[in-house]
């Protein structure tokens, strides 16, 4: 395949066509930002977090569903680009409730480390403090609304990948709540099979197994993607 | 997991004329999945709002997953989930509830009541909605009081019912 030239910070590339920035940026270890991303599903720019630069373009663009063209001229971390990773990174925060000392994603929480490598140590905009329920309805996994931060990660995998489709969305504006089935409880749903994957799926504390020891979370989520290679390698 | 909570299709009351209405529009839209939301409107019109075995029965007519559907319904403002007051009372309006004398009933409904159209009581007692045709022209002119159909109603009558419902004078 014919490739073609493109430059991240400075740096000359010859890049695949066809492949999104983020890939490329991942290929070649410049670092983007990301949390709607989830290799194995599909990109839907939802979360604004991986952001860059082109030149010639105005608006700022996501990473994850932005396609390399020849001569494009991106960066990655201009002092422009950092601000916004950081807004975003503190209204994550502010609009639902997170309290990582009790969480149990402690330490091994997608978002906790966005927060860390923002450098965030205050919040700037007032927390909504909403009402979220926690749906302990499932028999071996529970739901926290207050930890999610709506990347649909878990609606697309069990979506895509799984084909059970239990998870969609409702409402919208603050009122957005990740649902099972009917705003059933979880425990009651007709389509979900119980396979775990949205629980690996899931960056943050809001999907988490019932049998686990505080601090012994562990999450997956590059499993997803080698389940999808390997249902198309059909060996 | 409960193997089912929805209602089966086959159990559905077949002599709700609002039933035989969605049922022919999923056949004139020959089951696909795509006119989710022209079926979701015909049902909407019909009941006012769209009952839990209603939108059960939709989503397994059309093979599609029940959070896609839930979905859809609280992304519109014009859908509604939950019926106005704890008692509906909904009068057709469609062209041959009209010429036997709906607007009648509406009147009689506001002078008895002090309800419009699209209002409920304070109380929340009694929610009072309108619907084009809900596929009873025969009983001409309706009103669905609660799951009931009225048919060939007066005014007096169903103020009367209305009364009796809520337990007022
Ligand atoms: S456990 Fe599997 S089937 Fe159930 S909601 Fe999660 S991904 Fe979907
Ligand atoms: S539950 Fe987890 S995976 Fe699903 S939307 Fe919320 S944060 Fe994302
Ligand atoms: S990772 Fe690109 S928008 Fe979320
Ligand atoms: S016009 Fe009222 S039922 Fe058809």
């Amino acid at each position: 395949m014919n490739t073609i030239p493109i430059i991240i910070d400075e740096k000359k590339l010859e890049v695949d066509p066809g492949k999104t920035i983020l890939e490329v940026c991942r290929e070649n270890e410049i670092e983007i930002l990301t949390m709607c991303h989830l290799k194995g599903v599909l990109d839907i720019g939802a979360c604004r977090l991986c952001l860059v630069e082109i030149e010639g373009i105005n608006k700022l663009l996501s990473a994850c569903t932005t396609k390399v063209a020849a001569n494009m001229i991106i960066r990655t971390n201009t002092d422009r680009i950092k601000k916004y990773q950081r807004i975003t990174t503190e209204l994550f925060f502010a609009e639902r409730n997170h309290v990582c000392a009790v969480c149990v994603a402690n330490g091994k929480c997608e978002l906790q480390d966005l927060g860390y490598k923002v450098g965030l140590d205050h919040i700037r905009y007032p927390h909504l403090f909403p009402q979220c329920e926690v749906d302990t309805s499932h028999p071996w996994y529970v739901m926290d609304h207050n930890r999610c931060i709506m990347c649909t990660r878990c609606v697309r995998v069990c979506n895509e990948v799984e084909g059970a489709h239990n998870w969609d969305v409702m409402n919208r504006g603050h009122q957005v709540r990740v649902i099972s089935d009917f705003n059933s409880p979880w425990g009651e749903s007709v389509t979900c099979t119980s396979c775990g994957k949205c629980l690996h799926a899931c960056p943050t504390g809001a999907i988490w197994p019932k049998a686990i020891v505080q601090g012994q979370l562990q999450k997956n989520p590059g499993m997803i993607n080698e389940l999808v290679e390997k249902r198309k390698m059909k060996l | 997991m409960k193997s089912e909570t929805a209602v089966p299709v086959k159990d559905m009351p077949k002599t709700d004329p609002r039933m035989k209405l969605i049922a022919a529009k999923l056949k004139k839209e020959s089951f696909k999945p795509d006119a989710l939301i022209e079926i979701l409107h015909t049902a909407q019109n019909a009941y006012g709002y769209l009952p839990k075995e209603v939108l059960s029965y939709i989503t397994k007519a059309l093979h599609l997953p029940p959070s896609r559907v839930y979905s859809t319904v609280t992304f519109y403002h014009f859908f509604s989930l939950k019926s106005k007051g704890e008692h509906t009372c909904l009068v057709c309006t469609g062209t041959a509830c009209y010429v036997k004398g709906a607007q009648a009933i509406l009147n009689e409904i506001e002078r008895g009541l002090g309800l419009k159209a699209g209002q409920v009581t304070a109380d929340n007692k009694l929610g009072v909605q309108v619907a084009r045709c809900i596929g009873a022209c025969g009983l001409a002119p309706a009103v669905v009081l609660d799951d009931e159909v009225q048919a060939k109603v007066t005014p007096e009558e169903i103020v009367q019912k209305i009364n009796a419902k809520i337990g007022t004078l």
